[in-house]
């Protein structure tokens, strides 16, 4: 439903939704404890749930996004700020709680989330304009506003006013015009809808981007400054009276099921107790450490039925290859054929990459209080809240009116709960169902790596066709991934609790939408599909098995790097310097713009692959160089990567890599490079080191010795370049940057070597192996 | 259950717990000093890290009857124990951050921060010893010792200048 916004102002009449002054003090919402079963939810379309004045000046904004690590705690406050005309050192912001925050919404958060606040607070500087012209008897026009004080300079002297005096003992209502619907359940069970959130609408007079001062520069977030002194309350920090800590005790392999729970020595666990439903398996106790020696004890007595239907880790190309399931489809595929027979040259090559995982730092932990009713409260570091809140009332059982979830600060997720699930959540829940006590369950690190979402194995066949000039002709390929978008939560299945069915069509990609994806090439003839894979890992007796999920730059990171990575391939068949080569195929400005820079920035010289001095041999270290692109939410991205190989020992150092970005207009340049630059690190472990590694029942890979991720050794020199542009929006750039690494290093091992690989990681052993192959 | 009598961010304090406690549960449990991270558990990523004597620990491995007479910092405790060393009183302490602190604000290092707590405390440690480090010697203190110290969100460079500007601060 929408409705148009409209200003109606009275004088202390009952609050019901109006702007007001409120009081000077951090409101409830800023600590965690209490739960609050009076105020399911918020009605966006009321302008005090989103936003308040406070008698100090402050201003509190709402949102139901969450800070997931790329600067969004900055960038709302600098949004807010920017429009309400005030400091942005001013501005609390209050995220995630589905009780106290009006719009959900999932973790690509600005571009939809900040939007939202920005014409909430451009509706609102409008009205509060309008009731200055009347208070201060100037029309609007001779307004301005600076620091939340509106000044007038008509008349004699200058009169002046601050939101809060031009507020005060009075109030005035807002319709907010909002889209959409929170996050809920189906009717069938089998997805949950609305987990893009609601969306305010219209299009209210906003200041233009030309005008920015506080957009654009690096405002320091003040959640930094929390996290640096210990002051932010995280959610494995939350401790409520009564709470049990709980460790749970996993299968054996992620297909088996429960034969016989172990039992507990009460000397040395006196406070201890097991705790079991179907095949959820957990330790409580009031002391957590306790905890943590009893499930050890209760994992080494407890009895699980085998299982082996995994394929192990090795050849899963095939795998998934023989199990392909048609996806989507976009371009001709006739005219690509001929026109590749026609070509006077095809490159053809099959790219493929193993699961790999998100890896974060801090495992899953969630804290819930299940009263005797059924009211929940649940706290949670996840990227979905209201969907995670659906999630579990559909799981619980009880109307979602009874299920809060508050947000709380966590390690970071790379996405895997952006879909509103995959955590320690529904462990939880269940746990305090059954024992009437607020209970907090960590996961441990091996237990995150053996039981948490990946992201899918995938695999390509490409074609390039060239003509007798060195142009392409042509461009096909066929991208294949195992099953994916699959949220669920082991708590559920294993206790056998009201959970989503299998993803459909295996979970694969075409399910989100990206399943053909092409680049800002100008190419005569494409066609592209990107397929699913029927592989019937996610059926165990557990109902649990290998679990794919959305990670960082979910599809297009893969579709792309398999995409230039036959461009590559295809600019080495033309003999064509690979950057020439793609400005000579693309029309797209800023696209040739954001290359040139980038490239200049590299000190690159113009030249073929491979590497006039390129070898398969020796002892020393030989260079090479390789680059890509991409195009995503409104962000044209180039990287190029600078590395040495060692023939002989197999390893591979990036010495440089360079980033450039033009997403629009940049927000915050400080933290733009802080992501550029770790999304280049995360991309780095990709393509050198990073494998989910599984044999036939479980996952092996399961703590850091297994799945190597880059360390501060392995970091290159890293140059970002940017370009901001007033006139061309926002883009996107919380990812994406970790997409570049992989097929730009790709490029540069055949740069430096000759010999290109197509699979990854690329470990000194592998790369051994290609290198005496040739 | 055992007593153990500690000091930890210069505040002596006992504890009625089981002797192989790790101190991280230790810390975070009974003295409510939730700036330590629980991270891999088995020493392998760092985030666990705090002082003893002023040398960076895992404490997640550490059992609480090893820490002894140690003296044991955490990031609450940077700021008072730069007070300390710069000889400011009380009340100057309190507003005080530790330049190590400040720098990882000005650098804006943190993302999602989890593992920042044991970033700066192996800073700490490391100036403390290297004055002036290189660029060299900072990577060999974030991945030498027990084992790397793990970001996921890839804040390395950004650690680097961190720590270069906190040692200019302590030099000044």
């Amino acid at each position: 439903m929408i409705s148009e916004p409209t200003l109606t102002r009275r004088s202390f009449v009952k609050i019901g939704g109006g702007l007001v002054v409120t009081i000077a003090v951090l409101p409830d919402a800023f600590t965690p404890h209490g739960t609050s079963a009076e105020a399911a939810t918020l009605d966006a379309t009321k302008l005090n749930s989103w936003l308040e004045i406070r008698s100090d000046g402050r201003i509190v904004a709402r949102t139901g996004r969450t800070e997931m690590g790329v600067g969004m705690a900055a960038y709302y406050r600098q949004t807010v700020a920017e429009e309400l005309y005030v400091r942005a050192e001013t501005v609390d912001l209050m995220m995630g709680d589905t009780d106290r925050t009006p719009d959900g919404g999932w973790s690509a958060s600005f571009l939809e989330g900040a939007q939202n606040l920005r014409k909430v607070s451009a509706y609102t500087y409008q009205a509060l304009l309008g009731l200055a012209a009347t208070k201060l008897g100037v029309p609007q026009t001779a307004l301005t506003v600076e620091n939340g004080v509106v000044s007038s300079a008509v008349g004699a002297g200058t009169q002046a006013i601050s939101y809060v005096d031009l507020l005060k003992g009075q109030q005035f209502e807002l319709t907010i015009p909002v889209a959409g619907t929170l996050a809920a359940m189906n009717a069938k069970g089998t997805g949950i809808n609305g987990t893009a959130g609601m969306t305010v609408t219209g299009n209210p007079a906003m200041k233009p981007v030309s005008k920015y001062t506080i957009v654009g520069t690096s405002f320091a977030s003040p959640s930094v400054e929390e996290k640096v002194t210990g002051k932010t309350q995280w959610v494995g920090d939350l401790r409520l009276p009564g709470m049990l800590h709980a460790r749970m005790v996993r299968p054996s392999t992620l297909g088996s099921t429960l034969m016989a729970a172990g039992t507990l020595d009460r000397k040395k666990f006196p406070t201890a107790e097991v705790v079991t439903k179907g095949n959820l398996v957990a330790v409580v106790s009031p002391d957590e450490w306790e905890a943590v020696g009893a499930s050890r004890a209760v994992a080494a007595t407890t009895k699980w039925s085998d299982w082996a239907g995994l394929p192990g880790h090795t050849n899963l190309g095939e795998v998934i290859k023989a199990n392909r399931v048609q996806g989507a489809k976009r371009g001709d595929a006739d005219k690509t054929a001929a026109a590749l027979k026609a070509s006077a040259k095809v490159v053809s090559a099959t790219y493929e990459q193993p699961y790999v995982k998100h890896a974060p730092i801090g495992p899953f932990v969630a804290v819930a209080d299940v009263k005797a009713d059924g009211t929940t409260t649940v706290w949670s570091h996840g990227a979905q809240s209201q969907g995670m809140r659906a999630h579990l009332a559909h799981m619980l059982g009880v109307p979602l009116e009874k299920m809060t979830v508050r947000w709380l600060e966590g390690s970071g997720q790379y996405g895997r709960t952006s879909l509103g699930g995959d955590a320690a959540d529904a462990d939880a829940v269940i746990l305090s169902q059954m024992l009437g006590k607020p209970v907090r369950v960590q996961w441990t690190l091996q237990e995150d790596f053996a039981w948490s979402t990946g992201s899918s194995a995938w695999v390509s066949d490409l074609k390039a066709g060239l003509d007798a000039q060195g142009k392409l002709t042509a461009l096909e390929s066929d991208f294949i991934m195992a099953p994916g978008m699959d949220y669920r939560m082991v708590g559920a299945m294993l206790a056998g609790m009201p959970e989503l069915p299998v993803p459909a069509i295996g979970g694969g990609p075409a399910a989100f939408g990206f399943g053909a994806v092409t680049q800002p090439y100008v190419i005569p003839n494409e066609f592209h599909q990107g397929a699913g894979a029927r592989v019937e890992l996610m059926k165990p007796p557990s109902g649990v098995g290998l679990r794919g999920n959305i990670m960082r730059t979910p599809g297009q990171r893969q579709h792309v790097c398999a995409l230039e990575s036959i461009l590559n391939e295809a600019a080495a068949a033309a003999g064509a310097d690979p950057v020439q080569f793609r400005i000579d195929h693309t029309k797209d400005q800023r696209l040739i713009d954001i290359i040139k820079k980038t490239a200049t920035e590299a000190g690159w010289k113009p030249r073929p692959s491979p590497n006039p001095a390129a070898r398969r041999t020796g002892d020393t270290p030989v260079a090479g160089r390789g680059m890509a692109v991409m195009y995503r939410f409104g962000a044209y991205w180039a990287g190029i990567a600078d590395i040495d190989v060692v023939p002989s020992t197999g390893v591979i150092t990036v010495k440089q890599f360079t980033i450039g970005v033009d997403p629009g207009k940049v927000i915050n340049p400080r933290h733009l490079k802080s992501n550029c630059e770790g999304g280049v690190v995360m991309g780095m472990g990709e393509v050198l080191s990073e494998q989910l590694t599984f044999d036939q029942g479980k996952i092996t890979s399961i703590d850091w010795t297994k799945y190597k991720i880059p360390t501060m050794k392995d970091l290159p020199a890293i140059k970002v370049v940017t370009i901001s542009r007033d006139d061309a929006g926002f883009g996107g750039v919380g990812e994406a940057a970790n997409s570049l690494p992989q097929p730009a290093i790709l490029a540069a091992v055949f740069d430096a070597t000759g010999v290109q690989p197509r699979r990854t990681p690329l470990t000194p052993d592998y790369m051994k192996s290609l290198l005496l192959k040739g | 259950m055992p007593t153990f009598n500690l000091t930890v961010n210069g505040v002596k304090k006992a504890v009625n717990v089981a002797a192989d406690t790790p101190l991280l549960y230790v810390l975070r449990n009974n003295l409510e000093l939730s700036g330590v991270r629980l991270g891999c558990g088995v020493s392998q990523c760092g985030a666990c890290s705090v002082l003893a004597d002023g040398k960076e620990i895992r404490s997640c491995v550490t059992q609480i009857s090893r820490v002894g007479d140690k003296k044991i910092h955490t990031i609450e405790g940077l700021p008072g124990l730069w007070a300390a060393k710069k000889g400011l009183p009380a009340d100057k302490a309190a507003s005080t951050l530790h330049p190590v602190q400040q720098a990882w604000i000005d650098v804006q290092v943190p993302q999602c921060g989890y593992c920042q707590s044991g970033m700066m405390i192996t800073a700490a440690d490391l100036l403390t010893r290297v004055p002036e480090p290189t660029v060299a010697q900072i990577k060999d203190a974030y991945t030498g010792g027990p084992s790397p110290h793990l970001c996921r969100c890839g804040t390395y460079s950004a650690i680097i200048d961190a720590v270069q500007i906190a040692a200019r601060a302590m030099k000044a």
